[in-house]
């Protein structure tokens, strides 16, 4: 990565152009063609830098309902409850911890009532009990990473 | 499927694909019209509306931080007591360009944390001089961190 792919990252992270021809827009930012620009955004994606392009939801805007959960499994019982967790749709995020409670996702679905019974049956079929931790406020969320500062 | 926004099938055919990933073209709004058979000035103006009032957080890249050399994060759940101001507290917390997600959540009895903080950094030792700055900063000083050491999945949730 090169001083103009992380200008570009900078860029398309926060504010991808909503405009006819996007990567002519960024390309004027940084100095480049349209077709320099995007090939360059298209090896960034091959390399696996660029997971996706697109829109972020606000879920709650949406008017549905997401809660971070947590859960102590066991090491013998980790495997089956990781999957049966993974299998969910609702569940984007799912993080091993060093920590007693060692398994964290978070679950988004349609509604407050969806997400309970969702987390009731993760129980019930696995024998482990989870922590539902809904947020009450959100002071901060901001998941565009500064690539400037990495040299 | 309900939504607090009306939307048309049409609509909600763009936002499938918008939820994804834009399609590899010079004119990604185009072949997105040209794909829900509407046109492009219609994508344009959903997306810009929906981001506008909201609905859309943020348009553009998600990383891998692995690849972008952000990877480590850690957790920190901090137990902030009745009588401290957690408002103010959380602001201090989500005014450091380390901390990514700052929320105030439920608690419960045996999990007392009730401000969670989500810390990302180029080390471990990143991460754990930035919490020692916030508990000086903050006066909270029960907590417990969560280091990530394995990614079991992320991806992004399909509304549509």
């Amino acid at each position: 990565m090169d001083k103009i792919d992380k200008k570009i990252l900078d860029i398309i992270q926060t504010d991808f152009p909503l405009v006819p021809r996007p990567y002519a827009r960024i390309g004027e930012m940084v100095g480049l063609t349209e077709a320099e620009t995007l090939a360059r955004v298209r090896a960034l994606k091959e390399k696996g830098v660029i997971r996706r392009i697109g829109g972020n939801f606000q879920s709650r805007k949406l008017g549905w309902h997401s809660t971070l959960c947590a859960a102590s499994v066991p090491e013998e019982k980790l495997e089956d409850f990781v999957a049966e967790v993974n299998k969910h749709p609702g569940v984007t995020h799912n993080y091993l911890r060093k920590h007693r409670q060692n398994v964290w996702f978070t679950y988004i679905g349609p509604s407050r009532e969806h997400v309970q019974q969702a987390l009731k049956e993760i129980t019930s079929k696995t024998g482990i009990e989870i922590l539902n931790l809904p947020a009450r406020k959100m002071f901060k969320i901001k998941v565009d990473f500064p690539m400037h500062k990495s040299q | 499927m309900t939504y607090s926004i009306e939307l048309t099938p049409k609509q909600k055919e763009i936002l499938k694909i918008v939820q994804a990933d834009l399609p590899d073209s010079a004119t990604p709004f185009a072949e997105i019209a040209r794909l829900t058979n509407t046109s492009e000035q219609e994508v344009l103006e959903l997306l810009t509306k929906l981001k506008d009032e909201g609905y859309i957080r943020r348009f553009g890249a998600t990383l891998r931080h692995q690849q972008a050399g952000y990877d480590h994060n850690a957790m920190v759940a901090w137990y902030v007591e009745e009588g401290q101001d957690i408002d103010k507290i959380g602001q201090i917390m989500a005014s450091r360009p380390e901390i990514t997600h700052c929320y105030e959540r439920r608690n419960c009895l045996d999990w007392p944390y009730n401000l969670y903080t989500m810390i990302h950094g180029q080390s471990e030792d990143d991460c754990e001089h930035v919490i020692s700055e916030l508990v000086q900063a903050t006066g909270v000083t029960q907590y417990e961190i969560l280091f990530s050491c394995k990614e079991l999945k992320k991806t992004s949730m399909e509304y549509f």
